[in-house]
């Protein structure tokens, strides 16, 4: 392997991402032999660790305090809304009857209530 | 060709988690989501922070990513890692409703290679190496958050998930729908934009050494 195949794949190696054994084992075995790479590697190493805890210490916010509970309400809401709605069907019927030019207007109404349970 | 039939067992019936979770009420479901997910609330804060730079987005971002989470429930897969789960509702939450009109030039990925390439391609300076230990050693509050939202979204979200969150390529690659391979260069990239940035701001002080990387 040479130097600038490692280097390119540096970043590879130190985060781990190497799954093939054999492949890493080239790498360790140019470190063996390259003085300067792995100089390199464990310049980058360290920088690399270095990096993570410092980002790890600044970003690590705290979400204020009513965010929380903000959640909580919203998922209620959600949740009541998932509960199947309460279908209401009205079916109507007119019936004219017109009898020696009178005319009776019937209009009869029914209701049916549908209800789905549970949410699929 | 030597195959073993297995009979089939047409009594045997096999609930899958998902066939199981069909059956669940929407009251055991809410328990199970305050239980689960509701834990992650300031991870999800943190990130949110970085996709919005904004606390207020955050917070939006963060309430509007619950409520996606909450709704799809359902279909969340239980035993497979929930917080990666939620960062992949923060994320497409985040580009259908905070990205969606802002006309924003994005990188391509291209863009920065070439300076890039021959840094990485050539061993650096112990001069260079020294230099940079100094400053990384002796920075002050403030300027890592601060180099890593000047650069742009892509590469602070990969790095973000790996140097932050310990994600493998191909974790980041589920929550940002990007291939992994986007992922390993967007990281590079990003990484060596944050330590440019930071050899800049030591520099601007008057600290550090003279050649920086």
């Amino acid at each position: 392997m040479e130097c600038n195949e490692v280097l390119h794949a540096l970043i590879l190696f130190i985060d781990n991402e190497i799954e093939d054994a054999t492949q890493v084992q080239t790498f360790q075995s140019h470190f063996e032999e390259c003085p300067q790479c792995l100089t390199e590697m464990e310049h980058e190493r360290l920088v690399l660790a270095r990096m993570k805890s410092l980002l790890s210490e600044e970003c690590c916010e705290q979400a204020p305090e009513d965010l929380q509970s903000r959640i909580a309400k919203q998922t209620a809401l959600l949740a009541s809304q998932m509960f199947s709605p309460t279908q209401v069907i009205t079916e109507y019927r007119r019936t004219e009857t017109t009898i020696n030019g009178e005319t009776h207007i019937e209009i009869e109404t029914t209701h049916e209530i549908r209800r789905d349970f549970p949410l699929s | 060709m030597a195959v073993t039939l297995c009979p089939m067992n047409s009594e045997l019936e096999i609930r899958t988690p998902a066939q199981l979770l069909a059956t669940e009420s929407v009251l055991e479901r809410t328990a199970r989501f305050e239980r689960d997910a509701m834990q992650y609330t300031n991870q999800l804060y943190a990130a949110a922070m970085r996709y919005t730079k904004d606390p207020h987005d955050a917070q939006d971002l963060v309430q509007d990513t619950y409520a996606k989470a909450f709704t799809s429930f359902h279909q969340f897969e239980p035993g497979t890692n929930l917080k990666a789960w939620l960062y992949r509702i923060l994320t497409t939450t985040f580009i259908n409703t905070y990205r969606k009109d802002q006309r924003r030039p994005l990188i391509s990925d291209g863009e920065v290679e070439d300076w890039q390439l021959a840094a990485s391609a050539s061993h650096t300076s112990d001069q260079g190496k020294s230099a940079e230990d100094e400053v990384l050693e002796n920075l002050p509050d403030g300027d890592v958050k601060r180099a890593l939202h000047e650069i742009p979204e892509e590469f602070r979200l990969a790095v973000f998930y790996a140097d932050v969150e310990g994600y493998s390529y191909k974790e980041i690659a589920d929550i940002l729908g990007i291939p992994a391979g986007t992922v390993m260069s967007r990281l590079h990239r990003g990484r060596k934009l944050l330590r440019v940035l930071l050899m800049d701001y030591a520099k601007n002080r008057g600290f550090g050494g003279s050649d920086g990387m």
